[in-house]
C-alpha cells in the first residue's frame, strides 16, 4: 500500500441526460490528472448523468456493473488511474429502484460502490422521491489506502464519517452537488469532519448551472489537522492536485486524540435520543 | 432574527456575477441569437436591460419600448434611452395605442370606466409583441419582475410577468434598487417610485398601501418561515398590517404558478410529470 500519493479533484459540470459528454469528459479529465501524477481522480455527484434529472432518471439509472461502470473501468486500467465518480444505481433486482451512487474503480477493475445514506428531501432538493437511501458506509481497500466514499448531504451527518473513519478509512471522500447558497455549510462541515477522525477528506463539487441551481465548485483536499492542501475554483471548471500523505495523520492523533477519546456509550444513547426524537 | 434593513443586504457583486452567469448560461444553451425585454424607464426593466447586456452584449439586447397614449410619460422615455446608450442596447418604440384601441372596439363588454381591466390588457399587448418579436428573431424574452412584486402578486398575470426567464425575480424590490446602483444605473433611475402605469398616476407603494423598505422586510421574515406576531413585534407595526400582506402573499400563488388541473391520469402536468428544465426558445 502506498503511503504517499496525488489525488485530483475534477470539478466538472455536466450535460444533464448525456451520458456520452459526461463520460467524455471524465475521461478527458482523467487524462489530464493522469498527466499530472494523480493516481486518483474524483468526479462530482451524479456526474455521469448530471444532478437535476428528475422523473429521467428512470432512464438513466444503471445497475453496477454496467455499461458506464465498464467504460470508466476500461479507462482506468488503460490509463493506470483510480477513479471515483457519481451515478444513479439501478438495483439489481428490481426493475425501478434506484440509488445515488458513489463507485470506485482503480487500475485493476471495479472496486466498490457506495449508496447515499442521507437523502435531502427539503428546500430545493427532493432526492427522497427518487432514490432510495443505502444502509451502510462504504470504505474500501486499494493501493492506496482505505478509501471511504460519501456523498454530499452525508456531511451533515458526523456519524456516517465517524463509521467510515472507524472502518478504516484514511482518506474520505465526499462526492457533491451542492448549490450556491449552502457554501458556507460544506465549507465548515469538510473541515470538520478532517479534524475530529484524524482524517483527509477530499471535497469535489459540482460548477454549473441546472435548472437555476448555480453549483458553487470549490472543492478541496483537507488534511487531518483541517488544512486545505488543495484547493479549487469557485464557479468554475478546475482540475487540482494535492498530496496525501497518511504519515500526516499521526501526529495530529496524537495531538488531539479524538479517536482514543471516542466514547460507546454514548452512541448507545444517541440511538435511543434518535428513535424518541 | 433581527429584521433590521441590513437583513437585506447582500454582495451585490457576487448577486451581479450570479445573474449574469444565469443569463449567459441560458442564452446559450438555448442557442437564441439574444435577448428582447419591454423597457419602461423604471427600475425593474432598466436593471434587467442593464445586467443582460453586461451578460452578453449590448448588441444582442434589444429593448422595446412601449408607450400608451393614456399613460405617456417623457421622463420614462427618457430614462429608457438614457439605459440603452449607457448599456449599449437596441432599442425600438412601439406605440402600442392603435392596438389597444383596435382590441377595445372588438370587445363587447368592453368597459372604459375599469381601469384595471383596461390596465392589464396594456400589459398583455406589451406581451405580444414582446413574444411576436422572440419568435421572429430567435430571441428570449428576458421579465424584469422582482421578488417583491412576485410574492405579492403585484403584477398583471401572462402580462408583464410573461417571460422565458426572470432573473431578478429572487430579489426584492430594495435590494433591486442596490444592485442598479451598483451596476452604475443612475441614482435618478434607481431611487425612481416605481409604477405599473396601467393607468394615468398609478403608484406602487400607494396602491400596495405600504412603502417598499416594510414590505420587504415583512416578505423576508415570511420567506424565513416567521409568525406574523413576530415581525408585527420587530417592525413595530399592527398584527393586521402583516396578516394582510401574509394572505395576499399565499392567495396569489395562482399567478405564480402554470393553470391548475385537476388529476385524471397516471402522470399529470404541474402535479407529477417532474422533467428536467432544459433552456429552451419558444
Amino acid at each position: 500500500m502506498k503511503e504517499k500519493f496525488k489525488i485530483a479533484l475534477a470539478q466538472i459540470s455536466c450535460r444533464r441526460e448525456d451520458k456520452k459528454a459526461n463520460l467524455q469528459k471524465i475521461e478527458e479529465y482523467a487524462k489530464k490528472a493522469k498527466k499530472q501524477n494523480a493516481e486518483l481522480v474524483v468526479f462530482p455527484e451524479l456526474s455521469l448523468t448530471g444532478y437535476t434529472v428528475r422523473d429521467e432518471i428512470y432512464e438513466l439509472a444503471e445497475k453496477i456493473p454496467g455499461p458506464s461502470t465498464r467504460i470508466i473501468e476500461k479507462l482506468a486500467k488503460e490509463i493506470g488511474i483510480h477513479i471515483i465518480f457519481g451515478m444513479p444505481e439501478l438495483s439489481e433486482k428490481t426493475e425501478a429502484t434506484v440509488y445515488n451512487s458513489a463507485v470506485l474503480v482503480g487500475p485493476k477493475g471495479f472496486i466498490g460502490k457506495y449508496r447515499k445514506m442521507y437523502l435531502p428531501t427539503h428546500s430545493v432538493f427532493e432526492e427522497k422521491r427518487y432514490f432510495r437511501p443505502g444502509y451502510d458506509v462504504g470504505a474500501f481497500e486499494t493501493e492506496l489506502g482505505k478509501i471511504g466514499l460519501t456523498i454530499c448531504y452525508d456531511i451533515f451527518f458526523p456519524e456516517v464519517i465517524r463509521l467510515t473513519r472507524l472502518e478504516g478509512a484514511k482518506l474520505i471522500v465526499c462526492i457533491s452537488a451542492s448549490p450556491a447558497i449552502r457554501r458556507t455549510y460544506f465549507e465548515t462541515l469538510t473541515t470538520a469532519r478532517a479534524i475530529e477522525n484524524a482524517a483527509f477528506i477530499a471535497y469535489v463539487n459540482l460548477v454549473g448551472l441546472e435548472d437555476g441551481l448555480q453549483f458553487w465548485g470549490g472543492s478541496r483536499l483537507i488534511g487531518p489537522n483541517g488544512n486545505i492542501t488543495a484547493k479549487a475554483e469557485y464557479d468554475e471548471e478546475n482540475l487540482v492536485v494535492g498530496e496525501i500523505d497518511y504519515a500526516d495523520i499521526r501526529p495530529v492523533e496524537i495531538f488531539v486524540p479524538t479517536l482514543r477519546d471516542l466514547r460507546p456509550e454514548i452512541f448507545e444513547k444517541l440511538k435511543v435520543k434518535t428513535e424518541t426524537l | 432574527m433581527n429584521l433590521t434593513p441590513s437583513v437585506l443586504d447582500l454582495n451585490w457583486a457576487e448577486a451581479e456575477t450570479k445573474i449574469k452567469r444565469f443569463i449567459k448560461d441560458y442564452v446559450e444553451n438555448s442557442k437564441a441569437k439574444g435577448i428582447v425585454l419591454g423597457l419602461s424607464g423604471g427600475i425593474d426593466s432598466s436593471t434587467a436591460a442593464a445586467l443582460s447586456a453586461l451578460a452578453i452584449g449590448g448588441k444582442k439586447v434589444l429593448g422595446l419600448l412601449m408607450p400608451e397614449k393614456e399613460t405617456y410619460n417623457k421622463r420614462d422615455i427618457e430614462d429608457a434611452k438614457l439605459v440603452a446608450e449607457k448599456f449599449g442596447l437596441k432599442t425600438e418604440i412601439i406605440d402600442i395605442t392603435p392596438a389597444l384601441e383596435a382590441i377595445q372596439k372588438t370587445i363587447p363588454a368592453f368597459n372604459p370606466e375599469d381601469k384595471m381591466c383596461k390596465g392589464n390588457l396594456k400589459a398583455r399587448i406589451r406581451m405580444v409583441y414582446l413574444y411576436y418579436y422572440a419568435n421572429r428573431l430567435n430571441l428570449i424574452v428576458c421579465g424584469s419582475s422582482d421578488k417583491s412584486e412576485t410574492m405579492i402578486g403585484y403584477f398583471t398575470k401572462w402580462g408583464d410577468a410573461a417571460a422565458d426567464i426572470a432573473p431578478l425575480m429572487d430579489l426584492y424590490k430594495t435590494q433591486v434598487r442596490k444592485l442598479a446602483e451598483h451596476i452604475g444605473l443612475p441614482r435618478e433611475i434607481a431611487q425612481k417610485p416605481s409604477s405599473p402605469s396601467l393607468w394615468p398616476g398609478q403608484m406602487a407603494e400607494e396602491e400596495i398601501g405600504i412603502k417598499y423598505e416594510t414590505l420587504d422586510l415583512i416578505l423576508y421574515g415570511l420567506e424565513h418561515f416567521m409568525k406574523t406576531e413576530e415581525i408585527a413585534r420587530q417592525l413595530g407595526l399592527e398584527k393586521v398590517t402583516v396578516d394582510k400582506v401574509k394572505n395576499r402573499w399565499k392567495s396569489m400563488e395562482h399567478k405564480r404558478r402554470m393553470p391548475l388541473t385537476t388529476k385524471i391520469q397516471y402522470r399529470t402536468a404541474g402535479f407529477d410529470f417532474r422533467l428536467p428544465h432544459h433552456s429552451m426558445t419558444h
